[in-house]
This record gives C-alpha cells, sequence and structure tokens, in this order.
C-alpha cells in the first residue's frame, strides 16, 4: 500500500497544513485580525477565528476522503 | 430554585441511566457484539476531553480574561491534522503489544522497564490531581447553585450544605458518588482486555447531553434573552467600552506568548493526558475510525464552542459587568431569568461533563497504579493470597477511590483561590511533560531510556516547582516567602520567575522551563547513552510499526501456511461458530478468497493479527497471543490435542484470567514433553498452589488388578487418601466419579451420603473435595483429586469447569506418554532390525570362488523382518571346496550375532579338522553353552567337495537335507543324514556321508525359507513342489537357476516379498571336466 508516491506526497501535504494552521493562529499571522473593528457588527478577530475554524475542519474532512480513495485504490488492483 | 431532594435525585438518576447504558453494552461486548465500535461513538467519546472546565470555565474565562479559552480547543483542532500518522501509529502499536496504558505505552517503549511505568504512573496520578479537583468543585458549587436560594448566591456559594455535617461538604459527597460509579463502571469485574465498553458507552451519551445541554442554552441566551450574535456584540461595545481588550488578544492578559504557549500545551495535553490516551487509543476498536474521529471531533468542538463569548458577553450585560461568577454563568443566566427547567439541563450537561471526566481518568490512573505501582510490589515482595483475583480487584477499586480523593484533598487546600481555567492548566502542563519521551521514542531511534527518565523526572520537579507550589501559596497553605524570596532565599530561585526569566505569565514561563530540562536532558543522555538489550528489541516494534507486516521473521513463523479455514476453527473453539464467521467476513471483506484457503502469504500475517485481537476480545490479550502462536508454532504436531481440550470444554468467556493462566501454563507443561511423572506432578503443584488445597491426587487405572493406582500425589500425606488403591465401586465417590465418567463434588463433607468415603474423609479433616474423571477420548482412564482442609464451597461451577479440563489434560498427558513409549519401542526394533540386516549381509560372501570343474552360484534374499539364514563357500589349500549353509533361530541382533560366530569359528575351525562331522561337533560344543542360555538354536549342513576327485562329504545338523540332481539318470536323490540341531545336547555324534558327483550333477542348499513359502491358501511351497521344478531347470547357469527358483516361489506366494529369508547355493558339475 505505502509502495506508491501519493501517500508520502499525501503526508507532506498534512505536515504542511498542519505547519499552515500554526502559523495562522500565531503571531503575526494573527495580528492582521487583531484589530478593534466589527464586519457585520462582529469583531473582525472573532469573526476570522469563526470563520476560519471550520475551514480548517473542511480541509481535514476533505483529506480524509483523499485517504479514502488512496487506500482503496490499491486494494481493487490487487483483486482484478 | 430547585429542591434539594429533586436536583439530588435527578442527579442518581442520570447517572443510573448512564451505568444502565454502560451495563448494556457490557452485555451486548459478552455476546460478540460491541454497540460502541463505530465511528460516531469514538468521536463522541474523545469528547470527554470537554470536561466541565469547557462547560463552565471558557465562560469564565472570556468573561474575565478574554480569548485564551479558545486555544485550548484550536490546539486539538490542529493536532488532528497528525491524527493519521501519529494517532494511528500509536494506536497499531497498542494493539501489537497489547499496551493497556500511557504508562505502559512508554515503559514498553523503553525496554518494558519497570521504573519508567513507576514514574509515568506517579507523575500522570500527581499531575492530573488538580484537574480532578477542578471538576468536584465545578460539580459542588453548580449543586449548590440549583439549591442555595438566590438570595444568598450573592454572598457567596461556596456555603456548606445546611442539611449536611459541616465537615462533609458538597465535593465530598460528590467525589465519593463518582468514586463508587467509577468503580460500578471501570471495576466491577477484572476484564481481562482492560477495554471498558460499557465506560465508552457512557461517555459517549455524556457527551452527546453535555453538547445539547449547552447549544440549549447558548441558543437561549443568544436568541432568547438576546437578539442574535450582533445584537449581543453590539450591546456590549456600548455598554463596555473598556471591555473592548476580551475580544482582542495582545493584551495585558493574553499576550501572543502565552497564545502560543496555550495552543501547545492544550495540543499535547490532548494527545498524552492518561485519560484522552486512554479513550483515544486503549478503548479505540479500530483504526479507521481515525479518520472519520479526524473531522467530527474537531466540529464538535467547534460546535461546543461557538456560543461561548454570546454567554459570557450576554452575562457580562445581564449581571451589569459583575464576573465574581463568571464561572457559572451557564447555569446562572437561565436561573436568573426563570428558566428553571434550562438551568437543570445546562447542570446535567455540566454534571456528565464532569463526571466522565472523573470517571475515564480515574479508571485510567487506577489500571496504571495497579499495573505500575502495586503489581511490581506483589511480584517482588511474593505476597501469597487465597484468592488473587479478588485482590486485585479490590486494589483497583481502591485505587479509583484514592485517586479522586487525592483531587478532592487538593480541592481543599486550594480552595476558592484559582479560576476552574487555571487549575485545569497546571494538569495540561503536567500531561505535556510526556510528550518528548513518546513522541521521541516513537520517531526517533536513538531515544534511551535514561534519557528519558531524566527527562520525564527534571520536567515534573520543574512543573512542581514553577506550578504546584505556587499554587499552595496562593491559596494560603504555603508561605509566600518563597514566591517572593525564592527557595532557602535565592533570588534566582523564585518560582514564578525562575534564574531570573521575568516578564511571561506562569504558564509560558513554566512551558518553557519543564521542556527546557525535560527535552535538554532527554536529548543529550540519549545521544550519549547506548540503549539496553531489551530496548533494542522494542525500538523496532515502535518506531518501524508500519513496515512490520513485511518483516520476514513474520512469515518464517507461519512456515506451513495456514488456510482462513484453520483460523475459522481457531476461533470457533473460543468465540462460537457464528461469531467466528461473522468475524472473519468483515476481516476478509469483499476480497475474492475461496474458503480452502487460497490467501497469499503477505495476507496471513495480518490474519493472524485479526484472530489475535478477536480472541483477545474475550479471552485477554496475553491469552490471546499464547494461543495463536503456539496454534501456529505447532500445527499438526501434539500440541493441537491441547487446543483440543479447550475445544471440547468451552470455558466461559467470564472465566478470569487466573483461570485462564492455570490452563495455559498446564497446556504448556502437556506440550513440553516432559517425563510423564514431572508433567503429573507439575500440574499437581500448579493446582495446588493456585487453590491452596491440601491434597492433590492423579490415579490411574490399572487393568490388571482393577483398581484406581496412585500415579502422582501433591500436598499432605495420607495414606488412605493420597496413597491407596481404589477399588472401582460405586460405593466410594471416586469410584462413582470413573464408573459414572462425570465429576463428584462435595462441598460441605458433613453432607455425604457414601459411608465408605465419608469415615475416611472425616478422619483426615477434609471439608471439602473434588474428583473428576481423567478421560482419553472420552473413555475415563483415571480420576483427578482436590481435597481441601480450610473452605467449605470452594468448589464452584466455575471452579469444576477448570478442574475438569484440568482432568482432560492429564489425560492427553497420559496418551501422548503411551504413543511415545510405543514411538520408542517400534523405534528401537526398528533400528535394532537394522543392525541385525547389516551384520547379515556382512556375512555373507560377495564374491564366488572360481575353481575348476564347478559352477557356483549363491543367494540370501533377506525377507522383511530379518532372519538368521547363512551360507558360505571356503576354498581349501588342495583344491577343495567347503559349502555350508544354516539357518539360526530368531529374528534380531542376537541371531545376527550368532551367526557371526558361527562364521568366525568355521572359518577358523575347519581348516583344521578333517571331516565334516568333526566341525559340526566342534560347534554344537562351543555353542552348547551360549545358545542354551539364548534360547537359540542353529540348524547347518556342511559339505566338503574335492572338485579332483568329484567327492562329496557331508554332514547335517537338523537341516533341511540339500538336493542333487543326477543328470545320467534324472533322478533327485536327498543328502540325508543323521544329526541333531546345534547347541540343545552337549555331546552330539553326527554322521558323515559320502556321495560321488557325476559330470552334470547338481547340488541344491537352501533353507526353510523356500519350502515354507506360504500361498494364500496357507499351502506351503513345499519340498516336492521344489523337486519337481529341479528337473527343468538343469539345464540353465546356477546364477539362472536360483532366478527361476526365486521367480517360481513368487510367482506360488503371489507376493514379491518372502516372510523368511530365503538363502540357496547351486553348485554344478560341469560336463566337460573330470578325472580319468
Amino acid at each position: 500500500m505505502k509502495k506508491m508516491r501519493q501517500p508520502s506526497q499525501l503526508k507532506e501535504a498534512w505536515v504542511l497544513c498542519f505547519l499552515l494552521g500554526v502559523v495562522m493562529l500565531n503571531y503575526p499571522f494573527i495580528h492582521i485580525f487583531n484589530k478593534d473593528a466589527t464586519l457585520f457588527g462582529i469583531p473582525i478577530l472573532i469573526l476570522y477565528l469563526m470563520v476560519g475554524w471550520p475551514l480548517s475542519i473542511m480541509v481535514i474532512f476533505l483529506f480524509t476522503r483523499l485517504l479514502d480513495r488512496n487506500s482503496s485504490q490499491p486494494d481493487n488492483r490487487d483483486q482484478p | 430554585m430547585n429542591s434539594f431532594e429533586l436536583v439530588a435525585l435527578v442527579s442518581l438518576l442520570y447517572l443510573a441511566l448512564l451505568f444502565m447504558v454502560a451495563y448494556y453494552a457490557d452485555r451486548k461486548r459478552e455476546q460478540g457484539q460491541s454497540i460502541i465500535s463505530n465511528a460516531n461513538i469514538y468521536s463522541l467519546s474523545l469528547a470527554v476531553y470537554c470536561t466541565s472546565w469547557t462547560f463552565y470555565g471558557s465562560v469564565g474565562r472570556a468573561a474575565t480574561s478574554g480569548l485564551d479559552f479558545l486555544t485550548i480547543y484550536l490546539g486539538p483542532t490542529l493536532i488532528a491534522f497528525s491524527w493519521w500518522f501519529l494517532l494511528r501509529r500509536m494506536v497499531r502499536i497498542s494493539k501489537e503489544q497489547n499496551i493497556v496504558s500511557i504508562a505502559d505505552f512508554i515503559s514498553c517503549r523503553y525496554g518494558k522497564s519497570a521504573f519508567m511505568g513507576a514514574i509515568v504512573t506517579i507523575f500522570a496520578v500527581v499531575g492530573i490531581m488538580p484537574y480532578i479537583a477542578l471538576q468536584l468543585k465545578a460539580v459542588s458549587q453548580t449543586f449548590d447553585i440549583l439549591t442555595i436560594p438566590a438570595s444568598q448566591l450573592s454572598h457567596g456559594f461556596n456555603h456548606f450544605l445546611p442539611r449536611l455535617p459541616s465537615y462533609i461538604d458538597t465535593a465530598f459527597v460528590v467525589a465519593l458518588f463518582l468514586g463508587l460509579f467509577g468503580v460500578l463502571f471501570g471495576a466491577r469485574h477484572l476484564d481481562a482486555s482492560e477495554r471498558h465498553e460499557g465506560l465508552v458507552a457512557a461517555i459517549a451519551l455524556e457527551s452527546l447531553i453535555k453538547i445539547v445541554a449547552f447549544l440549549a442554552v447558548g441558543i437561549f441566551i443568544t436568541y432568547g434573552a438576546f437578539d442574535g450574535f450582533t445584537d449581543i456584540f453590539t450591546r456590549f461595545a456600548e455598554k463596555f467600552p473598556d471591555r473592548h481588550q476580551l475580544l482582542l488578544i495582545d493584551t495585558e492578559q493574553i499576550p501572543y506568548v502565552k497564545w502560543f504557549s496555550l495552543t501547545f500545551i492544550s495540543m499535547m495535553a490532548f494527545m498524552f493526558l492518561p485519560r484522552q490516551f486512554h479513550i483515544m487509543v486503549i478503548e479505540n476498536s479500530d483504526e479507521e475510525h481515525i479518520k472519520k474521529a479526524m473531522w467530527r471531533f474537531p466540529a464538535y468542538i467547534f460546535a461546543i464552542n461557538l456560543f461561548v463569548i454570546p454567554i459570557a458577553l450576554g452575562g457580562l450585560l445581564l449581571n451589569n459587568g459583575d464576573v465574581t461568577n463568571a464561572d457559572y454563568f451557564v447555569i446562572n443566566l437561565p436561573l436568573q431569568t426563570g428558566h428553571h427547567w434550562l438551568g437543570m439541563l445546562a447542570y446535567l450537561g455540566g454534571f456528565s461533563a464532569a463526571a466522565g471526566m472523573v470517571m475515564v481518568s480515574s479508571v485510567a490512573l487506577a489500571t496504571m497504579i495497579l499495573n505500575h505501582l502495586i503489581m511490581p510490589l506483589i511480584l517482588k515482595f511474593q505476597i501469597e493470597t487465597r484468592d488473587f483475583s479478588v485482590m486485585l480487584i479490590n486494589i483497583k477499586r481502591f485505587a479509583i477511590l484514592a485517586v479522586i480523593f487525592l483531587g478532592y484533598l487538593y480541592y481543599r487546600i486550594i480552595g476558592e483561590s484559582y479560576a476552574l481555567v487555571n487549575i485545569g492548566l497546571i494538569s495540561f502542563i503536567a500531561s505535556t511533560q510526556f510528550a518528548p519521551a513518546l513522541i521521541g521514542g516513537l520517531y526517533w531511534k536513538r531515544a534511551t531510556r535514561r534519557g528519558a527518565a531524566l527527562g520525564l523526572i527534571l520536567g515534573f520537579l520543574v512543573w512542581f516547582y514553577t506550578l504546584l507550589i505556587p499554587s499552595f501559596v496562593r491559596s494560603g497553605w504555603l508561605h509566600s516567602d518563597i514566591l517572593e524570596n525564592g527557595l532557602l532565599g535565592l533570588k534566582f530561585l523564585r518560582p514564578l520567575e525562575l534564574f531570573g526569566l521575568s516578564g511571561f505569565d506562569i504558564w509560558s514561563h513554566s512551558l518553557f522551563w519543564t521542556m527546557f530540562f525535560n527535552v535538554g536532558a532527554f536529548l543529550t543522555l540519549s545521544l550519549f547513552s547506548q540503549p539496553t538489550e531489551s530496548e533494542e528489541e522494542q525500538i523496532g516494534k515502535f518506531v518501524d510499526v508500519f513496515d512490520k507486516r513485511l518483516e520476514p521473521q513474520e512469515r518464517q513463523r507461519i512456515s506451513k501456511a495456514p488456510t482462513v479455514v484453520e483460523f475459522i476453527d481457531l476461533m470457533t473453539k473460543f468465540i462460537g461458530e457464528k461469531q467466528a464467521h461473522t468475524a472473519i467476513s468483515e476481516y476478509l471483506g469483499n476480497r475474492e478468497i475461496d474458503l480452502r484457503g487460497s490467501l497469499s502469504e503477505f495476507e496471513l500475517p495480518g490474519l493472524k493479527h485479526f484472530t489475535e485481537r478477536t480472541l483477545a476480545g474475550s479471552v485477554g490479550a496475553a491469552p490471546a497471543r499464547i494461543i495463536v502462536e503456539n496454534y501456529l508454532a505447532t500445527r499438526g504436531s501434539e500440541m493441537e490435542d491441547v487446543f483440543d481440550i479447550f475445544g471440547s470444554v468451552t470455558i466461559s468467556r467470564t472465566a478470569s484470567r487466573e483461570q485462564l493462566s492455570i490452563l495455559y501454563e498446564s497446556a504448556r507443561v502437556v506440550a513440553s514433553g516432559a517425563p510423564l511423572k514431572k508433567i503429573l506432578d507439575e500440574i499437581l503443584d500448579l493446582l495446588g498452589d493456585q487453590f491452596k488445597f491440601d491434597l492433590c491426587v492423579i490415579r490411574i487405572i490399572d487393568h490388571e488388578s482393577m483398581t484406581l493406582t496412585v500415579r502422582s500425589q501433591r500436598g499432605m500425606s495420607s495414606e488412605h487418601l493420597g496413597q491407596s488403591e481404589r477399588e472401582l465401586t460405586m460405593e466410594t465417590c471416586i469410584g462413582q466419579t470413573f464408573l459414572t465418567n462425570s465429576p463428584v463434588v462435595v462441598n460441605d463433607s458433613d453432607f455425604m451420603d457414601k459411608q465408605a468415603t465419608a469415615e475416611i474423609i472425616h478422619r483426615e479433616g477434609i471439608k471439602a473435595f473434588a474428583h473428576a474423571p481423567i478421560t482419553i477420548e472420552g473413555e475415563p482412564i483415571g480420576v483427578l483429586s482436590a481435597f481441601s482442609k480450610q473452605v467449605k464451597g470452594i468448589f464452584t461451577d466455575e471452579f469444576v469447569e477448570l478442574f475438569t479440563s484440568l482432568a482432560g489434560q492429564v489425560g492427553v498427558a497420559w496418551r501422548n506418554n503411551q504413543q511415545t513409549e510405543r514411538l520408542i519401542e517400534a523405534h528401537e526394533q526398528q533400528k535394532e532390525m537394522e543392525i541385525a540386516k547389516t551384520i547379515q549381509l556382512g556375512l555373507l560372501p560377495s564374491t564366488v570362488p572360481q575353481l575348476p570343474g564347478i559352477v557356483l552360484a549363491g543367494i540370501c534374499v533377506p525377507a522383511k523382518e530379518v532372519g538368521g539364514d547363512y551360507y558360505d563357500y571356503l576354498v581349501r589349500d588342495d583344491g577343495s571346496l567347503d559349502l555350508v549353509i544354516a539357518d539360526v533361530s530368531g529374528h534380531n541382533i542376537g541371531s545376527a550375532l550368532l551367526m557371526a560366530e558361527t562364521r568366525t569359528f568355521i572359518r577358523a575351525q575347519s581348516v583344521s579338522l578333517a571331516s565334516t562331522d568333526l566341525v559340526l561337533e566342534a560347534l554344537n560344543e562351543f555353542f552348547y553353552e551360549d545358545l542354551g542360555q539364548a534360547e537359540l538354536f542353529i540348524t547347518m549342513v556342511f559339505l566338503k567337495y574335492q572338485p579332483r576327485t568329484r567327492l562329496l562329504e557331508y554332514s547335517s545338523a537338523g537341516h533341511n537335507p540339500p538336493i542333487v540332481y543326477r543328470a545320467a539318470s534324472g533322478e533327485i536323490e536327498r543328502l540325508d543324514a543323521e544329526g541333531l540341531i546345534l547347541g540343545v545336547i552337549h555331546e552330539v555324534r553326527f554322521e558323515r556321508k559320502r556321495l560321488e558327483l557325476q559330470p552334470g550333477d547338481l547340488l541344491l542348499l537352501y533353507t526353510d525359507g523356500i519350502t515354507e513359502a506360504e500361498n494364500s491358501h496357507g499351502d506351503f511351497f513345499g519340498d516336492e513342489r521344489l523337486c519337481a521344478i529341479i528337473p527343468e531347470l538343469v539345464d540353465l547357469e546356477p546364477q539362472q537357476i536360483i532366478d527361476q527358483l526365486l521367480e517360481q516361489v513368487r510367482l506360488f506366494t503371489g507376493v514379491h516379498n518372502f516372510r523368511d529369508d530365503i538363502s540357496l547355493v547351486v553348485m554344478k558339475v560341469e560336463e566337460d571336466t573330470g578325472t580319468d
């Protein structure tokens, strides 16, 4: 199963996303949104976090879908 | 205002409901079904992370300090990215190594070190103490809020309940109840596989309740009390313009450093808190569930955080900015607005959050305490007890209570000085200390035990110093001197500004120093120390866990590839046919595999692990491994008998670990191939030691005297019980056991109906005893007995089951031994035959002498069973020829050796002995003594032929008379001479006869193998048939004559091999030579 290139690519993509998440949640990136302003009546920092959070969960979800597809492909090939 | 009785009743009913769910899940599991084995339940159970800290504390934090409460949940969301690699690796390793706790995991990685297990356990218990205190505080205070009149709330709600004595506060009662339920959920009985499906089911339900409750409160505040998110934010900004920092970070309260530290701490805590580890790793039933939980769990914590800020801001608005009760806004706001039912729901949500955490933590920690602190002590001091399993389960129960009451103790010390979140963070940083040793151990091969141990110890010391000491000081329990002036007045040792590091918040400060020492020591010492041998062994299993399926060793072990069916059979024996088939078809999925087993070698290790895991679910992890590995290692050999016993006696899956271990131990003894006596003794020792019997006896039937004879006996010496034989009669219990082929159990010897037995039993002071038949293939061959002088009623049904299977194993041992004996006997016989055959064939002449005037040929066809035929030609100096043919009775080495002696004697002596009769006389003399003793005898014909004169002289010692065919007349003559067989009588006279042969004459010497060759009707080939054939063959060469004769005999008998040796010597006088 692990002989293909995709899983290792996938693994690197995971690490990248993880690091991106850490960066986007911390100084200095978060400083962009750390302002005393509102958008649609909601403070901009809270809006950023409360929208960014579900987005990151979405990314994980998509990745697991990809993982499913990847792991099912080699299986199919084993049994023509 | 809710009444005290109502709240207490609802709490208890709720706990009872949880318990019923747990009980149902456990029952289902016993029936082989798992209601928790799906990704939804797994994701929900992970939410045990959300404790009352989340439920109440987040809001309090948001209302007082600001947004940093979010870090506690953003961390786990981020770390979820790593689960498919990090968590799956941890789960895989734990399943393969049968790991049951985080302490087990770390100690296992570092060479199964008992020391590592012990320090991790101690640190975990101390580290979690504040966290449990937090839960007790939350539950007791919300209970008080609900039951104490609202008018008193402003004065503080930490009053003791007026209905109870003052020294028992609400927290104490809560601790007691949570402890009891912890015992009920986690330690009702000693669980073989350390998995608690019931507990997981209850946790999942609690997670559901708490999110429903929190969302209900959130929606009520946001859309009921206010007009949506925007409304709350707008009104907040209008009313408290000075508190806008609550919605920002990089404030005085939340610098960026703290923001980062808390995110990091929560990532580590989520992975390495003992209860998280337990639920995530140990209770995981399928790696695939991780994939789903990776986004479902973050979605859960997102949802539970969605309304935290609205509730916090709403609370501030409704309370005019008063933050004293901020921690309990979730329950207070519904009450303030008169919605008591919602307050009750919130209370239940918070109660769920706290109870779940306390129960899982206490069970996980109690397991660690039992395995890593108590067990090593028990093993070291060899503490003995009557009933080990009862003692262990009681220790575990006690440990659960002890863990919770340690938390209570901390709560009493800290009291009101800390907010909920701050107490929890102390525990978070404690569990972060496990991260370097654990993650390092997973990915870094050079990580050594010394490095990990020192790192852990330093990390925890610094943690204790920088976090726990300040918390004691703040509560007034310690003098504040240490904070201001440092330990021993050394300023650079001030706990909050260690080594002069100032300007940081308490968490970042502690995180930095603990990690500095922990990681530093771990890396440095690992680099400069070598892993021990046992560590080396483990490193590969952890670091290369995902490459392992290709490991050649794994495949070698299954050298004779077992089929799928065999695995199913094995599983069927333990979990029943239906479950076995269901399990295997689940595993194989839609792979096309015909059931006769064409499974690729590559798949086998996987199937093996699967089988092991399946069995582990019912008999426990360690026994499962023994079963599968032994089964594979010894497939097709004697060991299968042992497993058949397990199959024939259905061991209830509730049988305790101790009982199973006895069975496995005895199965091993039986399979060890030790001498029978030793096997029997060891089985009795095992039985006696484990159950403290005063006497154990094995009796086996003696078929000659028809009595049961003692074969092995352990314990007190009693002539009547343990040494004497027993008649086969229904009058005694033993006799009855044997004759009815069923166990007889007397649990109280005062009530017995058999007079004969009762007398002996009472005389020896036996209180209870049991007999079980020892059987071979269902037939009784003996009786296994156990006697106890101390306890009545010791023989439970479960025990009798075990006892019967032990008796079955004795039967197997007995049968194995019999087979072995027979085998050895046969083996020895065969070996002897071979030796005899070699000797015999070595004695026969290898070449035929070439003499003028005659043509010679001889043969000895050895039978399947070796005989004692012997023939020889000896050419003398005077040109004469001695011919000898002999038949030694018996078919063994003795007869072969006798033949050798005969040959030696003849070769040596016959030269000096002038005539044939003298040779025989001398031989008779020589053998008289030997043969008499050996009960052997020899028949022999000795002939001398002088080719020049064609004179034949002969004597016979009871041998078949040689045949002479006269070419001239075509007549047959028999060369009969008087003489007894050799070695019977001391002095025998042998007749000597002479005969002159003519050219063309034929002499045939033979042994009785040819005349006594028997056909299928029982007729002998016989003399006459032989004589009739010879005239037809005379024109042939001697060798051809022999071939033809053998051919005729074979035609007669109809078989190729002869029953006895056949020896033939043919001498033909040539026509063209002769004397004048």
